[in-house]
């Protein structure tokens, strides 16, 4: 008998008509399963499944068979299944209950009520198996991402459960740590342990996957993952317009709280029209560096120019910023507060969410609200765009969109500063790199393109200083 | 120290402070929860708190002050014109606003330790099998609160750039509504995930027990003695209560009652106990 076995059925979340998943029959064994498919296809849904969280804890109507490890999922709780299938959930900071790693890995033992004397080496063993031993003892508030899902890994493996399911585990993850994680996922599938990760990058794990399902509409599709081709990368599409006059500037900058400096003497600027990527590990000064930029930091030394407009802020969890009533809504109350004659249809038509325009953002799925977030940010005609970590999370169809609507923006003139890790987006966009890291902030020089005006020059912005918000 | 040892120090200042309306008993307690505070290795963290007390205890005192105008002790008068404000100010009612004031902040100040010095494992690991459930809803709360505190910075930042002006208590609502449907969603999560970890399953075991230290014992029985004492001081009267009005007069002290709330100054020994060398 197979480890999992789906037999047609049917789930509704509570209050929804439409099923999130519909018919499905499938049955999965030991290997790595690879979980494919657009946002809002049924992918989190179906993975859930298998460990019982739905329905148990998401309520709702099921219908047909689903037995995992012999258990019938609709029947056994999901701190019951707990002891087969260990689950890996997608943001690394909502699933820490302690604030040590060995105790966040012997939660689950002490859950299960095994012995106390057991649970050390149980541990010791996850954290091998994870790749982590060295950060036993540490607390988990000192670690990175990375580090923090590797530890989650290790509190599912704690377990010894039959079957790992992870969730779009690298999606808040830099490329390191996002690498780490999915090296361990592959060797424990080649250790014997059935894995099930849903990914959307999928170049990494479809060589060590013996399974690939593609979900759709709430409906898996099984494919041989040997006919699996990896998409085009992103192109880099030629510019209508050259970059204008200097947009901002930083000038012997140094920034950073209470007092003590992230950054120390940043000379950076940019250029209307052109777009500069900021590089560089977690925890850098990026996201400080966008900040001054934008005017919400004063910097603690030196002086910062902005010309004059609407500046278009992206930050790194944009769905947080979602509380309007319906996605049509959102838009417009930042073309309502800009002033700008702007374009909600044209630009929700662009994102793919006309179809979703009277809906509630917080109840599409994660990939839909990120557009949604997308574009209420970046509608209209802002003159200085500020992106915190854009593509983190995102799927393919909003990372296609993204780069469509920094292009147009890029276009009609905006200056743009992205910080992201994002090799591919930054092939695909940057006019200039700066290599955010060890306190300061080095330009690598243009990248594909011309580069405009350095720091020093000058001419032309009209003068905003002292990193005062412009709006 | 171990929570449940802190637990019953917590219990005994709460017991005292609210079953008396003696300024002087409160007052005791609200010492004794400023002192622990003060020896304890979370000190460097309660700024917040103090300032957060402080502002409370004085909103108390001002309230009654503005809104009790009983009391024979005149101090100043305004005029009966004016809508709520006008009549005359008594220094009754400020006495009693101040002790008002008092019990608010030594309530508060009794309870703080759970927030500065213990994890919430620690917590968790006080609670008895029977509320395992409970604890779980305590763990996603106490997940909620610091994820608020940097939602809010990073939302308010945001909505600033997108035009957002704090214009009147219903513009907040551009910042609220979003922080807190993002702490909420936060806390889902948590839940979800530590019912994936077999939370709930039933008696826990502990990856190291718990047990109470000498210091523990020592604090829970000078938290039980001072709840004795200080009820046996209620039931016989010598705990005598105090009102204000109508006309000001000092509070009665008698030893039985100030002794139990000596006895709840027990963490600042035990704290220094703890951090001499052994």
């Amino acid at each position: 008998m197979p480890l999992v076995a789906l037999s047609e059925l049917t789930y509704w979340y509570p209050g929804s008509d439409v099923p999130a998943l519909r018919d499905v029959s499938l049955a999965l064994d030991g290997g790595l399963t690879v979980v494919a498919g657009p946002s809002g296809g049924g992918k989190s849904t179906l993975l859930r499944v298998l460990n019982g969280l739905v329905p148990h804890f998401h309520g709702g109507r099921i219908s047909g068979l689903a037995e995992v490890d012999g258990c019938d999922v609709r029947r056994t709780p999901t701190r019951r299944l707990a002891r087969s299938v260990g689950f890996v959930f997608q943001d690394p900071e909502l699933q820490t209950v302690y604030t040590v790693v060995d105790r966040e890995v012997a939660f689950g033992l002490e859950n299960l009520a095994v012995p106390g004397s057991e649970i050390p080496g149980r541990v010791e063993e996850a954290l091998g198996q994870a790749g982590i031993l060295h950060l036993a003892g540490r607390r988990v508030a000192t670690l990175s991402g990375g580090e923090r899902q590797r530890v989650a890994l290790a509190s599912a493996l704690a377990l010894r459960p039959r079957m790992i399911v992870l969730d779009e585990p690298t999606s808040q993850l830099d490329p390191d740590g996002a690498a780490r994680l999915l090296e361990a996922t592959r060797r424990l599938a080649a250790d014997g342990c059935a894995v099930v990760v849903a990914e959307h990058r999928l170049d990494h794990l479809i060589p060590a996957a013996t399974t690939l399902l593609e979900v759709r509409d709430g409906s898996p599709e099984q494919t041989d993952p040997r006919t699996w081709r990896a998409p085009s990368r992103a192109l880099r599409v030629g510019r209508t317009t050259s970059p204008g006059p200097l947009a901002w500037s930083l000038d012997r900058v140094d920034a950073g709280f209470q007092g003590r400096p992230v950054l120390a003497d940043v000379a950076l600027s940019g250029s209307s029209g052109e777009v500069v990527a900021l590089t560089g590990p977690d925890g850098s000064g990026k996201t400080t560096l966008l900040r001054v930029i934008a005017g919400t930091l004063a910097p603690l030394t030196g002086r910062v120019e902005r010309r004059p407009g609407r500046i278009a802020y992206l930050p790194q969890n944009p769905t947080s910023l979602l509380h309007r009533p319906t996605v049509l809504d959102e838009v417009m109350l930042t073309l309502g507060r800009a002033g700008d004659r702007g374009e909600a249809v044209e630009i929700l038509e662009m994102l793919g969410l006309l179809r979703a325009a009277d809906r509630y953002p917080r109840d599409l799925a994660t990939g839909e609200r990120q557009r949604v977030a997308l574009a209420a940010v970046l509608v209209g005609t802002p003159s200085l765009v500020l992106l915190d970590e854009p593509t983190r999370g995102m799927d393919a169809f909003a990372r296609s969109a993204l780069q469509g609507l920094v292009e147009r923006l890029r276009d009609r003139g905006a200056a743009v500063v992205l910080a992201t890790h994002d090799a591919e987006l930054t092939d695909a966009l940057a006019d200039r790199v700066v290599s955010v890291k060890n306190g300061g902030a080095l330009p690598l020089g243009p990248h594909l393109s011309a580069n405009p005006s350095p720091a020093s020059g000058g001419g032309g912005l009209p003068r905003e200083r002292g990193g005062k918000d412009l709006l | 120290m171990n929570a449940r040892g802190v637990a019953a120090w917590s219990a005994a200042c709460l017991f005292v402070a609210l079953s008396t309306t003696n300024p002087v008993y409160r007052a005791a307690v609200l010492a004794a929860t400023l002192a622990a505070l003060l020896a304890s290795p979370g000190r460097a963290r309660a700024r917040p708190i103090f300032t957060f007390v402080l502002v409370t205890a004085a909103l108390g005192t001002l309230l009654n002050l503005v809104v009790s105008h009983i009391g024979t002790t005149v101090l100043f008068e305004l005029p009966d014109g004016i809508p709520g404000l006008g009549g005359p100010y008594t220094a009754e009612a400020l006495a009693f606003g101040v002790s008002t004031g008092v019990t608010l902040a030594a309530a508060v100040l009794a309870v703080a330790p759970f927030s500065l010095q213990l994890g919430p494992e620690e917590i968790l690991d006080a609670l008895p099998s029977a509320l395992s459930r409970t604890g779980s809803a305590l763990a996603a709360s106490l997940n909620l609160v610091p994820a608020l505190g940097t939602s809010l910075e990073a939302v308010t930042e945001a909505q600033r750039l997108r035009g957002w002006r704090p214009r009147g208590p219903r513009s907040w609502a551009a910042v609220a509504v979003p922080v807190v449907l993002t702490a909420i969603e936060g806390s889902i999560q948590l839940a979800e995930s530590m019912e994936a970890r077999g939370y709930g399953s039933g008696p826990r075991s502990h990856l190291r027990p718990r047990h109470l230290g000498p210091r523990d014992w020592l604090l829970v029985a000078a938290s039980t003695a001072a709840v004795g004492m200080f009820a046996a001081s209620l039931l016989t009267g010598s705990a005598a209560d105090w009102y204000p009005f109508p006309t000001l007069a000092p509070p009665e002290v008698s030893a039985l009652p100030l002794a139990a709330c000596l006895l709840l100054f027990a963490p600042v020994p035990l704290c220094r106990w703890s951090r001499s060398p052994s």
